[in-house]
């Protein structure tokens, strides 16, 4: 008993804090002060004043204690009754109450994880200083339908020269760049990339260690340097400050590192390495191909007094007079710009507001539940009420425990929700759609976890305490004299159940529609041809290092040596190397005109590829004209191409392509390199599943090898299952090659349509968390009034009445609660799904069969738990409820 | 004639300590010399317990208190009656008047 009024004291001091007690004791200090001066001004010495001022008090810890008891114990006495009588209350209907639990877990939870997820992405200012005044500036082109482009870095220098509305401004060459490291042990590949000097100073980034790069190291001369990651500087360089200054070997050139960036900088790629810079050569400038070559992502910083406006105002001006100063080159470019934070988010916002709009309304649906739930649960106990008001219980006390009732069930479900968040957060971080998600790592937001507790708290607030308010209404004696049976308020409460019931039976229709098109829309995208046949392909990246492997000689007998090898294994059908895969949509285009046509007859925007070996089979591409690629093409000399079927289509029409000839130019001339079509072959899909296959032209590789290739093998059985002997196969020919990546084709596609999948996995998490939610509101309902009719059913069964019509009653009302609900869902949805037009697939938004299908899902379920109250209502033993009664 | 003071009874401090406060706002140590002199020392004050009940008057929102300096420039915290208060003790002392007409009444009679 001791022990526990010391713990009560502090932890009334706890809750209540010192300042009280502080306060009281400077009341109390200049209380005694004052006394004493009183008797010392009548002539008593000041030990005896002070003395009898205590006297007259009458002891300083009673009346502390006496005052803190006023203060603290009344208001913890009722507390601890209302909280003990809830849990009491919740103890007696433990399914309603966990129910509501569970409910306010998942709304919360999955809103939290979401918002966390969209807030971190779309919302949050980018890491860099000022984000506002920074701008991504773009090339346009009408006519190849280029809209923010990367620039060519003569147009680049010309607006960081000549545009006064510019602070600094820098760029990098777009596109993942991998480069063999060559450190202490194997080689591996990091990513690169390449950057103006102003690059980190245009962001504002500072380095962790070291400098960033300055501006004249965008150009030849100096020491080619380097800034690296953090992550890089630990694993390659040992964490260890005296790598300022030391040497690395990328692709056999030697790199100064200068700097090293915390690790809080990952820009432009979550996985980039190392930076270089440009090394652009002074002499380039002058060049065509400078202003020609597109490739560089150019971010700029303005001036912090102009604005957008202005500053677009000076680039298009400038535009139009490079139009004029650079007619060959520049006649049909122009250019714009955009905030940085919209660019970067461009792609990722319409499937986050999707997914936010979802679980906005999971979190509606989850409130009506659980006010459905209390309400339900407090029609049950209007009697008990009743009870209580006769026998003495005030109004506001009823209320006060309708209220911690409610929030204790608010607060143990935030508890689980935050549970659910928190695993929902780490979920969505590690799904592979690393494309939606440009962010790493997520902080679950305290704000907004609070401000979900408060919505669902508020909301269990208002249904748990309406029925108490309501009651106040009445006379106690009546609602006592009438039972359970009908009071109006009882109807009252029964109505606003049965509207939440219908309410949710809606707000699930409408999730599970969304979550039905993107079922749709992804099974159409599966049943695309990509045009050609994925199962059984292994593909393997491989970077091939310049300095050894520069001259076409050496490339192409790697390229036989490599391919015979694999060739040779065992389980190997076919094998072949091509420049990118199909669905990932890296390569590069052109301009091309058709020999013998009109000088402005040209194209532009074709995709090029280059392969060697039977590519066409080993993808199983069908050949549909003329011939495919032979080993004397790749040394011939004579330069023939195989094209597509959409180029053909779109370029020659009826006639037969083969044996025409083209030029990678928009205005051949003499100088031109003239190349023959050899054959037509069917159309792969460049860019992924959701696009249509591009005009594509196919080339030896050995005519324009490149940097980087895939090596892609047919395999009888598992893909995978070859990899050990394809890498032995390549150890052999060159031990210092570095394998990028190896996939299976099957994987290629599945990461094509990666967006779409995690889109459709969450919906149809969504959806089946609101149907769930909706059929217990439903329950609840119904079971509800089966139990109110208890009475009723038995006096219709000692008339005569049939199970059979008893159930019927009971299932008509859950049945007229879920059709209003579909009817209204239907509507909503009609409205509202128009705005996921635009991430379907080959579906359109008011699809009758999603519909239909759903429709009918949501009615079976409904109809389902409406069979258990009916069940029950329809074996009452009237002899029973007469007696209860 | 009683020689000692008479303890405050309970209950009636909450209606003394109002209707000190009526007139101005004080401190605790002047609403306890207040009541001594009025009562001219017939009604002995407990200082001690007048401070439980200035918090239970605070908190049913009869009276509010606030920091202050006195004339002497020492920090005190002075107390004033709110509207509700002046209600209160309208509702208060008509109550004690018909309690203490009740008493009288019986004591009279009896």
């Amino acid at each position: 008993m001791h022990l526990f009024k010391g713990v009560l004291a502090r932890i009334r001091a706890i809750v209540h804090g010192t300042r009280a007690d502080r306060e009281l004791d400077e009341e109390i200090c200049f209380h005694l002060e004052q006394e004493a001066a009183k008797h010392e001004r009548s002539g008593i010495p000041p030990g005896e004043a002070r003395r009898r001022a205590m006297v007259a008090f009458g002891g300083v810890t009673r009346t502390r204690e006496a005052h803190r008891d006023v203060r603290v114990v009344r208001w913890l006495a009722d507390l601890v009754a209302d909280a003990r009588f809830a849990l009491r209350s919740i103890r007696r209907t433990p399914m309603i109450a966990s129910a509501a639990v569970i409910t306010l877990a998942l709304g919360i939870g999955a809103a939290t994880a979401i918002y966390t997820v969209v807030d971190a992405v779309l919302l949050k200012p980018l890491p860099f200083p000022h984000p506002e005044q920074l701008f991504v500036i773009g090339e346009d082109n009408t006519e190849r339908e280029w809209h923010l482009q990367v620039a060519a870095p003569a147009n680049y220098l010309d607006w960081k020269e000549r545009l006064p509305a510019v602070a600094s401004i820098g760029g990098y060459a777009d596109g993942h760049a991998s480069t063999t490291f060559t450190g202490d042990g194997e080689p591996r590949m990091v990513t690169t990339v390449q950057v103006t000097g102003t690059f980190f100073s245009v962001l504002g980034a500072q380095p962790a260690l070291g400098r960033t790069f300055r501006d004249e190291e965008t150009w030849e001369g100096a020491t080619p340097t380097a800034v690296v990651s953090s992550r890089f500087w630990r694993s390659a360089l040992g964490g260890d400050s005296a790598a300022i200054g030391k040497s690395i070997r990328l692709n056999s050139k030697q790199f100064v590192v200068v700097g090293v960036m915390p690790s809080t900088f990952a820009y432009p790629y979550r996985d980039a390495d190392v930076w270089l810079t440009m090394q652009w050569s002074s002499s380039a400038r002058e060049q065509q191909s400078f202003r020609r070559a597109h490739y560089l992502r150019v971010i700029t910083r303005l001036r912090p007094s102009v604005t957008a406006a202005s500053a677009d105002v000076q680039l298009q001006s400038l535009v139009r007079r490079l139009q004029q100063e650079y007619p060959e080159t520049n006649e049909k470019m122009s250019a714009s710009m955009v905030p940085l934070r919209a660019f970067l988010n461009g792609d990722e916002r319409r499937p986050l507001l999707l997914l936010f709009g979802a679980v906005g309304l999971l979190l509606l649906i989850a409130c009506a539940n659980v006010g459905n739930l209390l309400l339900v649960r407090s029609i049950g106990k209007q009697r008990e009420l009743s009870l209580r008001l006769a026998l003495g219980a005030g109004h506001p006390r009823l209320v006060r425990q309708a209220l911690t009732e409610s929030f204790l069930l608010s607060l143990l479900g935030g508890i689980a929700g935050l549970a659910v968040g928190w695993m929902g957060v780490r979920a969505l971080a590690s799904t592979q759609s690393a494309e939606l998600l440009p962010v790493q790592e997520f902080g679950i937001d305290w704000r907004v976890l609070v401000f979900l507790l408060l919505v669902t708290t508020v909301s269990a607030l208002l249904f748990g305490i309406a029925p108490s308010l309501w009651g106040q209404r009445q006379h106690p004696a009546n609602a006592l004299r009438e039972g359970s049976r009908s009071s109006s308020d009882g109807r009252r409460m029964r109505r606003w159940a049965n509207t939440l019931a219908v309410g949710e039976v809606a707000l699930a229709l409408l999730l599970t529609v969304g979550a039905g098109l993107l079922v749709r829309s992804y099974a159409a995208l599966r049943r695309v041809d990509p045009g050609f046949q994925p199962s059984g392909v292994l593909t393997v990246s491989i970077e091939m290092p310049g300095g050894r492997y520069d001259s076409t000689a050496v490339l192409t007998q790697f390229d036989r040596a490599l391919l015979d090898r694999v060739r040779a294994t065992p389980g190997v059908l076919n094998a072949s190397i091509v420049s990118s895969l199909p669905l990932t949509g890296s390569g590069w285009t052109s301009d091309f005109a058709v020999r013998g046509r009109a000088r402005d007859d040209f194209a532009t925007e074709v995709r090029h590829r280059e392969v060697s070996g039977d590519y066409f089979g080993t993808m199983r591409v069908p050949l549909l004209r003329g011939r495919t690629f032979t080993e004397a093409d790749a040394t011939s000399g004579d330069h023939v191409i195989v094209v597509n079927d959409v180029l053909a289509r779109k370029y020659f029409h009826d006639t037969d392509p083969v044996g025409q000839q083209i030029v990678f130019d928009r205005a051949p001339d003499s100088t031109s390199k003239w190349r023959t079509i050899v054959g037509v072959v069917a159309s792969e899909r460049q860019l992924g599943m959701q696009i249509e296959a591009h005009d594509e032209i196919f080339a030896p590789l050995a005519q324009e090898q490149q940097g980087s290739m895939v090596l892609v093998v047919r395999t009888a059985g598992e893909p995978l299952a070859f990899v050990p002997a394809t890498r032995r196969a390549l150890r052999e020919i060159d031990p210092n090659l570095a394998i990028e990546s190896v996939q299976t084709m099957d994987d290629v596609l599945d990461t094509s349509l990666g967006r779409d999948r995690f889109l459709m996995t969450m919906l149809l998490m969504f959806a089946s968390v609101g149907i769930v939610l909706a059929i217990v509101g439903v329950y609840g309902v119904l079971a509800q009034t089966a139990r109110r009719r208890t009475r009723e059913m038995g006096v219709r069964i000692a008339l005569g009445a049939r199970a059979a019509q008893l159930r019927w009653l009971v299932l008509a009302h859950g049945l007229k609660l879920v059709t209003a609900g579909l009817l209204i869902g239907a509507m909503l949805a009609l409205v509202l799904t128009r705005a996921m037009q635009r991430v379907l697939f080959d579906v359109q938004a008011n699809d009758p069969l999603t519909y239909l299908a759903v429709a009918l899902l949501l009615a079976a379920t409904g109809a389902a738990a409406s069979w258990l109250p009916a069940y029950r209502a329809s074996i009452t033993d009237p002899a029973v409820v007469l007696r209860v009664e | 004639m009683l020689t000692t003071p008479t303890d405050v009874l309970r209950g009636t401090l909450d209606l003394l300590v109002l209707k000190t406060l009526h007139l101005e706002r004080m401190h605790g140590w002047g609403i306890s010399q207040r009541i001594e002199q009025i009562s001219k020392g017939t009604l002995d004050v407990n200082q001690g317990s007048l401070y439980p009940a200035l918090q239970r008057l605070e908190q049913r929102g009869w009276i509010d208190s606030e920091w202050r300096t006195t004339e002497n420039n020492r920090r005190a915290k002075y107390y004033r009656l709110t509207t509700g208060g002046r209600k209160a003790l309208g509702v208060e002392l008509a109550m004690w008047r018909r309690y203490v007409a009740s008493v009288e009444l019986i004591l009279e009679t009896s």
